[in-house]
């Protein structure tokens, strides 16, 4: 079985990213948001969705979040960093508890910010080398800002 | 100014283990050439057209004489021994091997100096006036809002990977901007309201590059509590609508052109609501512990303008010269701001030697507390000297090559490294300015014509600001030769305008004629006193055309 990085441990993945639109959608796909939407009456049991660069968040406000185990967020680049404020907007604005899953081509050395913004879980590419990459999620042991775990700006607590 | 506590320091020392780490593992092909690449930007790091370039972070242009010699010594370690101050108030070295980057960042990390976030796309190194903290007319001093900026920008997690670089720049004078904040992805004017209370105007959508534009008024007024909640708000709103399709339409000035303001701010607002009075508010006691760090130094009881100052004034031309052009008022009785120029003939504007640097780091422990400023034009400043002390500071400044007393007439130029370093120059802007300095050689004509700013830029990135010179030049390539585009009516200050194109470009060794005809328009027209951009906006553009592209008889 696939493997990825969450909550801090390689584990195996028993979730399956639908890409396709067309793909049928079952209990454990992640399946694209859009597809989601267009299907939701009719879809059954899945995961959860996923959001592409662009989606924003906006149309979850009204959705019961609770019903996603896992909320996918796409990086078709890694440099492309929308990712970023779609994951601390699913924890801090929409109080999204479920698990939040970086997809596509993000990079081992971005892990210590995605886990700041809310990222709990990693599905590498597959050349990606889990235990050199997980060696890399904590670059520094105290930050400025506030995050998803410590709200408060180090200036509250100097 | 601002001295790490161990929590900074351990900020600083484990970026330099994660970017030794990242090197080790570039160098040993386990990271691509395409995922190295943004995050040696990150940490200022170039590939330029012979060597690497490091750029290190000179916060809101602040340096202590300990930190200069720092640069000093490292430039002759593992460099050419110089360095090129940029406009951003950062020091650029031009030749250091990117094996040796790491070592070189642990050496800045023993004095409190970092390269975090010069590069990339991400939030920069925050600027403002090289005069903060020592002019009457300030609002405040605005370095302890900088170093609020500077903690809360380092390692933001959620923007380190936006649209496109973001540039942040601060203002504190009503009557300057010495920062050239309206040109900047955001500038902050720090004002009182009629309570008194601090809070700032926030400028959004100014820079300059392919498609240069005056920033626009999103707040009048925000109470500094809430700046940084702001400042998230408006980044946030960029970092998911920006453009990512194309780099030259990446800057938030194209989104807030695109949307328009009114449409903008909407959003932003929208996204404040939900950030406004969150943990992100700075309280009170944080101010105070910045400001702190700010404090005057020990002035002592002195009066304006003592006897061994004004003697010399009346003996001396040259002195009375460099006193006019290159020293400024001091809140201080008895002191003033005294600009140490880096606009010598011969050196390309904005450069200095290791030997410059160490006899600059001598002079502010003798004559200036021990630090010093780099300012947005490219020179040094000395920012508490003692009135009585400069006849000596300019001795010793002439001897080192500081006292060109050009500053703000036209050789004081700001000039980008151009084709002579930079991969992505289409001509080389150095030798312009040096055939410039070479022409405009007689100090009183330089004087008679008064302020010009002249801005040279090799391509259209603009890191010579050539859009808002009065005067711009910019390198064009045309079918592999280089050529020079001139602007005129441009302006950086509160009065702020983007440069029209005279027309056609010019070849290299046409430039100083040029501007030696569009010299002689200017004098034929000024009134009494006028600056040059003041008889500019008055008589418009076309005398200046018609003599820059007459015919000869």
């Amino acid at each position: 079985m696939p493997k990825l990085i969450k909550n801090g441990e390689i584990v195996d993945n028993t979730y399956y990213w639908l890409q396709g639109a067309e793909q049928a959608a079952t209990a454990n796909s992640i399946v694209p948001a859009q597809k989601w939407l267009a299907d939701k009456d009719s879809i059954g049991d899945i995961a959860g969705i996923w959001l592409e660069a662009g989606d924003g968040v906006e149309f979850l406000q009204d959705v019961d979040l609770k019903q996603f185990q896992v909320i996918g967020i796409n990086f078709p680049a890694f440099t492309d960093g929308r990712g970023f404020s779609y994951a601390r907007l699913l924890k801090e604005r929409l109080n999204y508890q479920g698990e939040i899953r970086a997809l596509g081509n993000f990079i081992p050395d971005q892990l210590g910010f995605l886990i700041r913004v809310g990222f709990n879980s990693f599905q590498f590419n597959e050349e990606v080398d889990l235990e050199k990459a997980l060696a890399l999620h904590k670059p520094f042991s105290i930050a400025y800002q506030g995050d998803v775990s410590e709200p408060r700006p180090l200036f509250l607590r100097r | 100014m601002y001295q790490y506590d161990a929590i900074d320091q351990q900020l600083v020392e484990e970026r330099v283990a994660q970017f030794r780490d990242q090197t080790r593992r570039y160098l040993n092909n386990e990271l691509s050439e395409q995922e190295f690449l943004p995050l040696r930007l990150q940490n200022g790091l170039y590939v330029q057209r012979y060597a690497p370039m490091l750029r290190i972070a000179i916060p809101y242009g602040m340096l202590s004489s300990a930190q200069l010699r720092k640069l000093a010594d490292i430039s002759c370690r593992y460099d050419k021994s110089y360095g090129h101050f940029s406009t951003r108030q950062n020091l650029q070295l031009n030749w250091p091997k990117i094996e040796d980057v790491p070592d070189i960042l642990a050496e800045l990390a023993e004095v409190q100096m970092h390269a975090v976030q010069t590069s990339g796309n991400c939030i920069r190194n925050t600027t403002t006036d090289q005069y903060a903290g020592v002019i009457s007319d300030e609002t405040v001093d605005p370095r302890p809002y900088c170093e609020l900026i500077r903690q809360w920008s380092t390692f933001h997690p959620e923007f380190a990977f936006l649209p496109r670089k973001f540039k942040i720049a601060v203002n504190a004078t009503e009557s300057s901007d010495r920062a050239a904040t309206q040109v900047h992805d955001i500038g902050l004017h720090i004002k009182k309201n009629e309570a008194g209370e601090i809070g700032f105007k926030v400028i959004v959508g100014g820079g300059l590059g392919r498609t240069p534009m005056v920033g626009v008024t999103i707040s009048e007024f925000t109470p500094r509590a809430d700046l940084l909640t702001y400042l998230d708000a408006i980044i946030r709103v960029y970092n998911q609508q920006g453009r990512r399709d194309n780099k030259y339409k990446a800057r938030i000035k194209i989104l807030v052109k695109a949307l328009g303001i009114e449409e903008f701010r909407k959003r932003v607002d929208a996204e404040w609501a939900h950030l406004k009075g969150k943990e992100s508010t700075v309280p009170m006691s944080e101010f105070d512990r910045l400001a702190g760090f700010f404090s005057a130094p020990a002035y002592d009881n002195l009066t304006n303008y003592p006897e061994a100052l004004t003697s010399k004034l009346a003996s001396s031309a040259g002195f009375a010269r460099w006193f006019e052009r290159n020293t400024f008022e001091h809140k201080q009785a008895g002191y003033r701001i005294v600009t140490l120029t880096l606009k010598k003939a011969g050196q390309a504007p904005g450069d200095a030697t290791a030997e410059q640097m160490q006899k600059a780091a001598d002079l502010a422990d003798k004559f200036s507390f021990g630090e010093l400023r780099v300012s947005h034009e490219q020179n040094l400043v000395l920012a508490d000297v003692r009135q009585e002390q400069l006849v000596d500071l300019w001795e010793a400044a002439k001897q080192a090559g500081f006292a060109t007393p050009t500053l703000g007439l036209l050789t004081d130029m700001i000039c980008c490294p151009g084709g002579d370093f930079c991969a992505l120059a289409n001509a080389k802007s150095i030798p312009i300015a040096a055939q410039i300095q070479e022409t405009f050689n007689d100090l009183d004509y330089l004087y008679d014509l008064g302020n010009i700013d002249l801005n040279i830029s090799g391509c259209m990135n603009a890191c010579g600001h050539h859009h808002v010179g009065n005067l711009g030049i910019l390198g064009v390539d045309k079918k592999g030769e280089e050529f020079y585009q001139i602007s005129i009516g441009g302006a950086s200050g509160h009065d702020a305008s983007i440069g029209k194109i005279l027309g056609p470009s010019f070849a290299q060794e046409e430039i100083s004629s040029v501007i030696q005809k569009l010299m002689n328009v200017y004098v034929a027209n000024r009134s009494e006193e006028e600056r040059f951009i003041d008889t500019y906006r008055r008589v418009g553009i076309t005398p200046f055309k018609e003599a820059a592209y007459a015919k000869a008889n």
